[in-house]
């Protein structure tokens, strides 16, 4: 008893060296992300183009051009409509496939690994591949519609959806695989439980398997909707943001700015967008996170 | 002469060998390009088997850096060009680098070097529509001093504004490409019709042919709408057929408005009464290359890499296809086909400016640009050698293709072409697909033209 130290003293002594542990960690975000993001954002208040000879500070001005600017509010709205509708459908699907692996009794190990395929292949090979299945007079989809030359590239109506579609397809099971893997921790007593006292499958479902899954499908929802607001390769692939840009969203016009015609300091300004909205929408589900944290605790 | 450090890859000079040409989704004029893959394997493993140790110890050789796309074509002439400037110029080396294929990617990967200042490389392959822009940019040698204006003239006049840009002589024609009408030389026969002289001619065609053959998978013409670099050339070309033009001599953007926006109505017409399928604004060179290829259309706009193919044994429509000029416009301009290839560059910052702007006229001098035209499938831009004997057994349809190229015309000339054409094409696809009106296209693209200009003052 004599020999042990103050547990203040040691507390801070423990604090210190969290610290110390911490800081290469800090040191190394800070370099890679912070530093990057500050130039970025220096960047996007200049009017910046090399092949010009342009380079003067002009303050917010890119922003007060954006605010009027109707190819950005476009830009916007099929980021949000993509993120939107692919992220509800591939949350939907995502929770039936698991739970319908979860009924299956065998031949589970074979459904995973094929679940697994299409969130394994690169994206631009997703790409290539839908590119096949919407061809126009050569395609599957217009062959199993019996002959139809349905242009799902390029219509306006059609594009965006079809892009949602093979979205959906290749992220579907990133949602699925996490809902699983939640699904089998629940213990089967429970399930016996609500069996002995009468409760259908439907209701098993609604009031077991679907609240012990809240946690994990936020987490995915996180995931998911940080990554569809970033889209990008799907829609340089397969419509290059046509037709009319209704398929073009904030990150292809800012890759059309800064990348493909140097307009350095205006195509960072959406990317600073682009970065407030992702932070914007990971504050509200942290937040919402930490609430249902609270709940549970 | 300083001597070079001679690195390992001085010795792997001249490994890039030929690999079996893949056509793959072709950017617009930029179909002589293949995948190096292969050839990048190749040049390691030589790499591996030459090793490091064998470089000379006397003052080693000058090494000029040759940055280029893969050369599409049955046996890539370039490497035995590059040998043959070598033993002209004893003491040199030319080390060929392979670009990717893509057409954005080589323009982000000159970019990114150009203006980041270590200079890699000393003579440069660009897209012709890039000339201006590195000029103005200041990333170009002038090369004046070592070009006689008299050394251009052999070249086609549309490739000649490029290269001159602002007064000076920032690169050299060396490959070039013009919009053609691809036509079913059998079904035109058959109905005993000739190539249509106007784009109201092709659609009379169209509605006869078909009516005739009844046939519902046999598609009228065949373009490309795509939002992308090639619905600008298609746009381009529409609007100039109908005697508009994109800036005029004052600057002024669009001033013939009316003729413009009838330029773009052409095309949603063709879209609207089926002479052209819907899935036109979603057509790339490629896309539409197979399916007439497939033969299930009459017409196609295309580049003249395209015949080759449909040429090839196996192929649906092998003999059955001629060439003519681009249709016009009742009332409007002559045919007005857009023009695009490739020119040689060299870096501003080359440390051997005289060998570089040697090699670059060596490039694109007759003898070796006749080579690129046996060996490669590709079109010079020498005039005369559309009519050589050798070139023309290799190629039959050179001399027709030769009057097509005559009166081509560059897609605008100005270092603020990407920003321009970019700014174009969502306003042109979205007169093609009936969003707005052309007239409403035309006045957008103008004002969103203007503002970006203004900036650039």
């Amino acid at each position: 008893m004599t020999h042990r130290v103050p547990s203040s003293r040691r507390a801070r002594g423990e604090a210190r060296a969290a610290r110390l542990m911490l800081a290469p960690a800090l040191i190394a975000l800070a370099t890679l992300a912070a530093w990057p993001g500050l130039w970025v954002l220096w960047l996007s208040l200049q009017r910046r183009i090399p092949v010009f000879g342009i380079e003067r500070f002009v303050g917010l001005s890119h922003y007060v051009f954006l605010a009027t600017d109707p190819r950005f509010w476009n830009a916007l709205k099929v980021t949000l409509l993509f993120t939107f509708a692919s992220v509800a459908l591939e949350l939907l699907l995502g929770v039936t496939v698991a739970l319908a692996l979860q009924g299956q009794r065998r031949g589970r190990r074979i459904a995973v690994a094929l679940l697994l395929l299409p969130w394994a292949l690169p994206s631009v090979v997703t790409g290539r591949m839908f590119e096949w299945l919407y061809h126009p007079s050569a395609g599957l989809l217009n062959f199993l519609l019996g002959g139809q030359a349905i242009n799902w590239l390029g219509e306006p109506i059609l594009a965006l959806p079809a892009l949602i579609v093979a979205d959906v397809w290749r992220t579907m099971p990133f949602v699925a695989l996490l809902c699983y893997a939640r699904v089998l921790t629940i213990a089967p007593d429970i399930y016996e439980a609500a069996h002995v006292d009468g409760a259908g499958a439907v209701a098993t479902i609604r009031d077991i398997t679907l609240p012990l899954l809240r946690r994990v499908l936020l987490i995915a929802l996180l995931f998911r909707t940080l990554d569809a607001l970033r889209a990008f390769d799907l829609m340089f692939v397969l419509t290059g943001g046509g037709p009319a840009n209704t398929t073009e969203t904030l990150t292809v016009y800012a890759y059309r700015s800064l990348f493909q015609t140097l307009q350095l300091g205006f195509g960072a300004a959406i990317g600073v967008v682009v970065f407030v909205l992702v932070m914007l929408v990971a504050w509200a589900y942290l937040r919402a996170m930490a609430r249902e944290e609270e709940a549970t605790a | 002469m300083v001597p070079e450090p001679s690195a390992c890859g001085g010795m792997v000079s001249g490994t890039i060998t030929r690999v079996t040409p893949r056509v793959f989704r072709v950017p617009a004029a930029q179909h002589f390009v293949v995948r190096w893959r292969h050839a990048a394997l190749l040049v390691v493993v030589a790499a591996l088997v030459v090793g490091c140790g064998g470089s000379p110890a006397a003052p080693g050789p000058i090494t000029l850096v040759f940055k280029h796309a893969k050369i599409l074509g049955p046996a890539d002439p370039v490497p035995g060009l590059l040998r043959e400037f070598e033993r002209r110029h004893p003491g040199v080396r030319v080390q060929a680098e392979s670009l990717s294929w893509n057409s954005d990617d080589q323009h982000q990967f000159f970019v990114i070097n150009l203006e980041g200042r270590g200079a890699a490389f000393d003579v440069m392959m660009l897209d012709v529509v890039w000339v201006a822009e590195f000029a103005r940019a200041g990333w170009l040698l002038d090369l004046s001093p070592w070009v006689p204006p008299a050394e251009l003239t052999p070249h086609f006049p549309s490739t000649i504004e490029p290269a001159t840009w602002n007064g000076g002589v920032w690169a050299m024609p060396w490959l070039m490409n013009v919009g053609i009408l691809y036509y079913r030389a059998d079904l035109l026969a058959r109905h005993g019709l000739q190539p249509p002289k106007t784009w109201e001619e092709l659609v009379d065609q169209v509605e006869r042919i078909r009516g005739v053959e009844r046939d519902p998978r046999l598609d009228g013409v065949l373009w490309q709408g795509r939002q992308y670099e090639g619905l600008t050339v298609n746009a381009l070309e529409a609007i100039w057929a109908n005697g508009a033009r994109v800036f005029g001599g004052d600057g002024a953007i669009f001033p013939e408005e009316e003729r413009a926006a009838g330029g773009l109505a052409l095309l949603r017409a063709l879209i609207v009464s089926g002479v052209s399928p819907s899935w036109v604004t979603a057509a790339d060179e490629e896309l539409s290359r197979r399916h007439f290829g497939d033969g299930r259309a009459i017409f196609l706009r295309n580049w003249p890499y395209a015949m080759d193919l449909f040429q090839a044994s196996g192929s649906p429509v092998r003999g059955r296809v001629g060439i003519a000029p681009l249709p016009g416009r009742v009332g409007g301009a002559v045919s007005a086909a857009s023009s695009g290839g490739a020119h040689l560059g060299v870096d501003r910052r080359t440390r051997h400016p005289e060998l570089a702007a040697a090699l670059v006229r060596f490039l694109a001098g007759a003898e070796a640009q006749k080579a690129m035209a046996l060996g490669g499938a590709l079109n010079p831009t020498r005039m005369a050698l559309y009519h050589d004997a050798d070139v023309v057994r290799a190629h039959p349809d050179f001399p027709a293709i030769h009057d097509l190229m005559l009166h081509a015309r560059p897609r605008p000339v100005t270092p603020a072409y990407l920003m321009v054409s970019t700014t174009l094409q969502p306003e042109f696809s979205a007169a093609l697909v009936g969003v707005k009106s052309p007239r409403q296209a035309i006045e957008h693209a103008r004002l969103r033209l203007a503002y970006l200009l203004e900036g650039l003052q």
